[in-house]
């Protein structure tokens, strides 16, 4: 029954997506423009249809429907409530079902915000281009990756999720942060084929996706924020990034479409970088289709790879169709695309835009080709390899610490071109507020090179920010808003500048995180009697008692383990082990008291013993908390720069001195003029869509 | 030809399509085929301590002389419990050789949990602990159970990754006896 | 000396300041002590029974196993070729969580250089040329097109 209601709604899900591609086939070449009009409408259907096969298979793990193959496989009579609904994506199949599920409601929105534009060709075919993605996941789910498979034999109980995988509630968001972040870079991909094949290149395209775009942007970034927090706090080795190819695969995408929410400014303002934006939007959907094969494949191996199914070829056809596709549209095109703009001056703002493009797309070319090396290596030499964390990181870190210098400059570069000087006064100040950091870094203990320049850019960085505001306050303020409006104002004035510069505020976080807790965390080991007390770091850690709890999801045992610092009382924390049926080892659980400088960090060794003697785990890891504080300044950036810019009471009609087609530029280099507030407003033709 | 656009995105596609032919023959294969073989094949079998369970240590050079067969395993790996049986009918037929030797180490476990399983169980042949899991570092085993076949003259002629039946078991000690095999 | 001259002098001075205190705090204090190189080895090995983590952060029996081996090798005064060696030998290559310095693992670590590199380049050059091009003037369909957009914006 659920699986019938199941398999109806996939298959509603596929016509509607197949009617809807061929209604505006056949609209977009006979011109017919009711026929573009009612294609759009399939999207409704796509996502009624998705929304249905969801529901169905949350009915049948509800009501532990075990004639389910999936059902059995990934829920147990035991299962928490929680954890069952969040069974959905605790495997393949059912993760595809979300997918289906939110790009059917990403379709939808396209189809609801361009209701009046529906005729446009753009619009038709990015229509399409949504129809044919969401018909291929469709046929997925009916063909090779079924969820709603039955047994012949039902089970009378399940195999329940990974145990890994019903152990925190943090579960129930990172992994659909994670895919409305994947699935919504198809919106800006649809328009950007669209664009292609219309041949209507200009940056209307870019203007119809700039927001989607930064919505996706937010949720990967949460949503690898979250999958980082849920590795801390579950898998207990103490980290939380492996470089396992399953975080370089969500790692990717937001790399290239990091890049391009910067280039695509530069096209707006200059209408150069046509080329490279479209080839950085077709990269960074390819790359999310890339990471959902290498990762389900079966072909790397993984800390995550739960599931392994035979969508390989499949996802690796659509993969080389959609990438070669593109590249040959982007050649076709390419006269098109000539760039008319051209940049005054390496010392602005556009300029430092191609330079942090430059830095993203390395970062990026090391994170793929470290995560391909052993496929490459395999299928040239037959030789088994691995790459890990000390090559990650020796690539990446300077060309992090790179990219943070330039995150402190940009900012204070204005358009077009500048004069050394306006550049010097506005930056001494945070320089030397850099300097200090490292100066009392190095006075420290500090000996790293790279921790120190990371400490000092961030301050750097960081000053700039403040500065910035600052000069927003202040211009305000002199506008005659009181102080505390003054914030408020600015903010509003020119969301997408301070968005931007809350989220830069959130990457200087991490940054400085990052550095501090892989430079100078502590690892330890005791053994403790009950009663018993071991001091590590300053820390004085007692073995209180053991307890044991039992419910039908697991059996745990947990050793409560009070923590002193100088006679203070921090707490009893608890790490454990929890033993679930069916599963042969005990899956350890860490336990975490988080502080603003510093985590203090528990993991049971051994478990406690009848005769009350545990071993555990301890680790001083600095400053991790920044990271989810850094995560936390990524998502309100995010929605700041998401706001619509308040428009003003008078725009004048300022001459197109020598502007590009991006629209009128400001001029920023005059004297007096800090070229923050006026300079970094949208421009008015971009705020209305 | 007249935009660069044009030839590099023709170099991009021709590295795009060697890329997908990359992926596809990959597609398929394990990715960790070579932990289903050993690198010490054909090699001296390391050198060893470990404890027997009446506390005596026993080495490799306690193996030589005689066509040994080394389990690595422990009480708590399902696999493990299903290759018990295997493993008991296997030396049951072998327990008269005295050329031949069966030795269970144990990995990753805790020295009461083996107790209880000998009382349990009362396995025959000699079983003995790692501690420090020093012997399965040097036979480079990546889990349990694992099963080396080792000649008289003291080579790795055999290998097993995961559970063996009785069949496995007799090709290895076949193995064994032969000094060559693989 | 010019005013826009005398605007250097702090930045010469922070110049100083900061390659001062980067050469101070990282001047060579001698070998790597015996605990640094067994974490580093650590780092380098591959956990053999799990997937993507080094000895160094694993907690499993093996890594464990491994991490007091390689604090014995370091005592014992091995070097870190020999005891790389000695972990290729028993695991095999994929053991090394670190690429090779030549052959295949040249597609690593010098493929990104290079296209960094190139890419450098390539804006260094288009930065010249532009900076030689004329200023683009706005021709009649130029300025047709933006009245004629803005106009479309005010009816939309």
């Amino acid at each position: 029954m659920k699986a019938s209601l199941g398999v109806l709604a996939l298959a509603l899900g596929a016509t509607s997506a197949f009617l809807g591609i061929a209604v505006l086939g056949w609209g977009i070449r006979r011109g017919d423009e009711r026929l573009l009009r009612l294609g759009r409408r399939y999207a409704f259907m796509i996502l009624g249809a998705s929304a249905l096969a969801v529901f169905a298979m949350e009915w049948a793990l509800i009501t532990h429907d075990f004639s389910l193959r999936y059902v059995a496989e990934n829920n147990a009579r035991s299962t928490p409530l929680l954890f069952t609904i969040t069974g959905l994506w605790a495997a393949l199949e059912g993760s595809i079902l979300l997918w289906g599920l939110i790009l059917g409601g990403y379709l939808a929105y396209m189809a609801y915000h361009f209701r009046k534009r529906a005729t446009d060709p753009v619009v038709a075919w990015a229509m399409l281009v949504g129809f044919a993605v969401a018909l291929f996941f469709f046929i997925l789910m009916l063909g090779p990756a079924d969820p709603f498979k039955t047994l012949s034999a039902v089970p009378a109980n399940g195999q329940g999720p990974n145990p890994l995988l019903q152990n925190h509630p943090l579960m129930a968001f990172h992994p659909p942060m994670l895919y409305m972040g994947y699935v919504g870079m198809t919106v800006p991909f649809a328009f950007a084929i669209a664009a292609l094949i219309t041949g209507r290149l200009g940056e209307g395209w870019l203007t119809e996706t700039r927001r989607s775009t930064l919505v996706a942007w937010g949720f990967l970034s949460v949503g690898i924020i979250l999958g980082a927090w849920w590795s801390y706090e579950v898998l207990g080795w103490g980290g939380y990034w492996a470089w396992d190819p399953v975080e370089n695969a969500s790692l990717l995408p937001w790399l290239t479409a990091t890049a391009f929410i910067h280039s695509v400014i530069v096209q707006e303002r200059r209408g150069m970088l046509r080329v490279w934006n479209l080839s950085l939007v077709v990269a960074t959907f390819c790359l999310t289709i890339l990471g959902t094969f290498l990762t389900r494949s079966g072909v790397l191996n993984s800390v995550h790879s739960f599931t392994e199914s035979p969508i390989g070829p499949w996802l690796l056809g659509f993969l080389a169709f959609v990438t070669i596709g593109s590249v040959l549209l982007i050649a076709w095109r390419g006269d098109k695309l000539r760039a008319p703009g051209r940049i005054d001056s390496p010392v602005s703002r556009e300029a430092a835009f191609l330079v942090n493009n430059l830095l993203f797309a390395a970062l990026a070319v090391v994170v793929l080709l470290g995560t391909v090396y052993p496929l490459l290596a395999e299928a040239l030499q037959n030789r088994q390899l691995s790459v890990g964390e000390p090559y990650f990181d020796r690539m990446t870190t300077p060309v992090g610490v790179a990219l943070l210098f330039f995150m402190a400059v940009a900012p204070a570069l204005p358009w077009r071109a500048t004069s050394g000087e306006v550049l010097r006064k506005r930056l001494i100040v945070p320089a030397w507020f850099g300097v200090g950091v490292m100066l009392v870094a190095a006075l420290l203990g500090v000996h790293s090179v790279w921790t120190l320049l990371t400490f000092g850019l961030a301050a750097f960085a960081i000053g700039g920010i403040v500065r910035q505001f600052a000069v927003g306050f202040r211009a305000q303020h002199a506008a005659g808003a009181s102080w505390w409006q003054a914030p408020v104002r600015t903010v509003r004035g020119s969301p997408r500048l301070y968005g931007g510069l809350i989220v830069h505020a959130g990457i200087v976080a991490i940054a400085v995180a990052l550095a501090a807790s892989s430079a100078f965390t502590t690892k330890d080991e005791v053994r403790l009697n009950r009663g018993e007390t071991a001091t590590v770091s300053g820390y004085d850690f007692t073995y209180v008692r053991r307890d044991v709890t039992s419910s039908a999801q697991k059996r745990q045992v947990k050793a409560q383990i009070r923590i002193e610092r100088d006679g203070k009382d921090l707490g009893t924390y608890a790490p454990a082990v929890s033993m679930f049926p069916g599963a042969t080892s005990g899956i350890g659980t860490p336990s975490v008291r988080t502080g603003l400088l510093r985590d203090v960090y528990l993991t049971l060794v051994s478990a406690p013993t009848d005769r009350d003697r545990v071993t555990i785990g301890i680790a001083i890891n600095p400053m991790v908390v920044w990271i989810w504080i850094g995560g936390g300044l990524i998502a309100v950036g995010t929605i700041v720069a998401l706001l619509p810019a308040r428009r003003r009471a008078v725009v004048p009609p300022r001459p197109a001195a020598g502007a590009g087609p991006g629209g009128p530029a400001g001029n920023g280099d005059g004297p007096g003029d800090d070229g923050t507030d006026r300079d970094d407003r949208d421009v008015p033709a971009t705020v209305t869509a | 030809m007249k935009h660069p656009a044009r030839w590099v995105a023709g170099a991009v596609a021709v590295l795009l399509v060697a890329f997908s032919v990359v992926l596809a023959t990959q597609v398929g294969s394990d990715p960790r085929a070579d932990a289903k073989k050993s690198q010490l094949a054909g090699k001296d079998a390391p050198e060893f301590t470990v404890e027997t369970l009446d506390g005596q240590e026993l080495t490799e050079a306690d193996l030589a002389g005689k066509a040994t067969i080394v389990n690595f395993w422990n009480t708590w790996c399902i696999p493990c419990r299903e290759e018990h049986p295997e493993l008991t009918k296997f030396y049951e037929r072998h327990a008269d050789d005295p050329d031949f030797v069966m030795l269970g180490i144990v990995r990753d476990d805790n020295r009461k949990a083996v107790d209880r399983w000998m009382r349990a169980n009362g396995d025959a042949w000699t079983i003995a602990t790692d501690p420090g899991g020093n012997a399965a570092l040097s036979f480079g085993t990546r889990g349990q159970p694992e099963t080396f076949a080792i000649s008289p003259d003291g080579l790795v002629v055999g290998y097993q990754f995961g559970p063996s039946s009785v069949r496995d078991l007799e090709t290895l000690l076949a193995a064994a006896r032969g000094g060559t095999g693989l | 000396m010019s005013p826009s001259r005398r605007g250097w002098i702090p930045w010469i001075l922070l110049g100083v300041v900061a390659a001062g205190v980067l050469v101070w705090a990282v001047w060579p204090s001698g070998d790597p002590t015996d605990a640094e190189r067994t974490r580093s080895l650590a780092h380098e090995l591959r956990c053999p029974d799990c997937e993507s983590l080094s000895a160094a952060d694993s907690q499993t029996a093996s890594a464990r196993a491994i991490r007091r081996d390689l604090k014995q090798r370091v005592a014992e005064g091995q070097s870190d070729a020999t005891i790389r060696r000695a972990y290729v030998d028993r695991y095999g290559e994929s053991i090394l969580l670190k690429p090779e310095r030549g052959g295949l693992g040249l597609l690593v670590w010098g493929l990104p250089v290079l296209l960094l590199i190139a890419g450098a380049g390539a804006l260094v050059v288009a930065f010249r040329r532009w900076r030689g091009a004329a200023p683009l003037q706005p021709t009649d369909d130029d300025e047709a097109l933006v009245r004629e957009m803005r106009t479309g914006e005010r009816a939309s």
